[in-house]
């Protein structure tokens, strides 16, 4: 290689690497400096291809030297956001790897002579599907999050770290231990949510009474009307994902704040609007349920048996919905309480 | 081994790094160009790798400390740096505070190993 064409191609390979802008100025830069070190290695001598060599070879790699030009170290997720993104990552594997073995383990159940079967599409799923699925998306949600927000975030930090209005008597309080959510708690509401999702996407016509015939099961009296699955589907797994939204919000912020309770109560108010939805619908649960079960000979019509079987089913019913809306209510209530506690501080 | 050598190298830099910014501020109250400067550095002992100071340069002029210029009579075309006023006012305060580490640092070593090392 000719001595220019090496230098020509070493500008070139540093200054790619830089933004449009620079480029021109770093790489006229470059060539005075290059010039500068070989006319001081060679004295008024002739350059060889090795002094050019050298010389290129005393300035590093084009890699180095554009990231010492760019200054910032590029991320792909940086330091802000890392641990963020760990704590995410751990919790969407649990997550996923608990639903799928639970989904191993239904089917095992409804369907012992398959257990090989099933087990190797467990396994298999593991690495064609779920790892690289929930790391692949984790990962670039994070990417996407790091890009849009590049500078900024570490301008939010230097901003704190370096805030000239700051005095002592700003300090923040200490956060009532009270207040402060064990990061457990949402983990594992993440995690059971994850499941249920799972659950009623993939296996929910298992969701009722089991009926065995020769010792087979052969048939679900299921307790969700399956003639409005989809549009029923839709809503829980919205309900569902209410709940996750609202879980990953106490793990984010770690304590009840007035934010985290103004979020919270929303997110409950829609809850509520979707469970009122559902019930004003009048097609959630199964409408032939009472006639399933005398079919298959559960109860009889006309017994004490159907009548009580009935009146279970039409409490149990009512009472899950009032459950449900009471629990979202009390949240409210408990974010409301602990906040105050900590104002009255 | 080569571990515990890397980590130092990786601390000397560390402890360099800010140093080459002081001293190539310190040089340009008159207009240098880069290799000028590494060359002025390097005659008074401060080894500074062009592929680093160049760099560096570039860094002081986009945050205002330094300006530029580029000089086309010459052989060949070379950007000049010379000091802002804001870049004289930054190594103002920068020498400012290196003397009061200096001082502190000695006071440090001096009280810690002076007895030993007292050859200084």
């Amino acid at each position: 290689m000719k001595k220019m064409e090496m230098i020509d191609r070493y500008v070139y390979a540093v200054t790619k690497r830089l933004p449009e802008t620079q480029r021109k100025d770093v790489s006229d830069e470059l060539y005075g400096l290059i010039e500068d070190m070989l006319d001081e290695r060679v004295q008024g001598k002739n350059i060889t291809d090795n002094d050019v060599e050298e010389v290129l070879l005393e300035l590093g790699s084009p890699r180095q030297l554009a990231q010492k030009y760019r200054g910032t170290k590029k991320y792909v997720i940086g330091p802000e956001l890392y641990d963020m993104y760990i704590l995410v990552l751990k919790i969407a594997l649990i997550s996923v790897v608990a639903g799928t073995t639970a989904v191993f383990v239904i089917q095992v159940i409804l369907n012992p002579m398959n257990t090989l079967d099933y087990f190797i599409d467990y396994i298999v799923s593991f690495f064609t599907a779920i790892i690289p699925n929930v790391i692949g998306w984790t990962t670039l949600s994070f990417a996407f999050a790091e890009y849009f927000s590049e500078g900024k975030l570490s301008g939010e930090l230097s901003k704190v770290t370096l805030d000239k209005e700051w005095h002592p008597s700003n300090l923040a309080p200490i956060p009532d231990p009270k207040r402060r959510i064990n990061p457990s708690e949402p983990i594992i509401a993440i995690v059971v949510s994850v499941l249920l999702i799972v659950f009623f996407a993939a296996s929910h016509e298992y969701f009722g009474i089991w009926i065995y015939q020769n010792g087979e099961m052969a048939h679900v009296i299921s307790f969700l009307n399956e003639n409005a699955y989809s549009s029923i589907l839709i809503l829980i797994i919205l309900f569902i994902g209410l709940i996750i939204v609202k879980e990953s919000l106490k793990l984010f912020y770690g304590r009840w704040t007035k934010a985290m309770l103004i979020y919270t109560a929303m997110l409950n108010v829609i809850s509520i609007g979707l469970i009122i939805v559902l019930v004003s619908g009048e097609n959630l649960w199964n409408p032939s349920f009472m006639n399933e079960l005398v079919q298959y000979n559960v109860v009889t019509r006309g017994t004490d048996a159907f009548r009580t079987a009935q009146i279970i089913w039409e409490q149990v019913t009512f009472w899950t919905l009032v459950i449900l809306v009471m629990g979202l209510v009390s949240e409210i209530i408990k974010g409301l309480i602990k906040v105050r506690k900590q104002s009255k501080n | 081994m080569s571990d515990a050598h890397e980590h130092i190298d990786k601390l000397m830099q560390e402890l360099r790094r800010g140093t080459i910014t002081i001293g190539a501020l310190s040089q340009l109250d008159a207009p240098q160009y880069g290799y000028s400067l590494v060359t002025i550095l390097k005659e008074k002992g401060l080894q500074v790798e062009p592929g680093t100071l160049y760099p560096l340069l570039r860094r002081l002029e986009k945050q205002g400390f330094l300006e530029s210029k580029w000089d086309t009579n010459e052989t060949r075309p070379r950007k000049y740096y010379l000091l802002s006023d804001t870049g004289k006012e930054a190594l103002g305060l920068l020498l400012k505070e290196w003397e009061s580490i200096v001082t502190s640092m000695n006071d440090l070593i001096k009280g810690e190993t002076g007895e030993e090392n007292g050859d200084d």
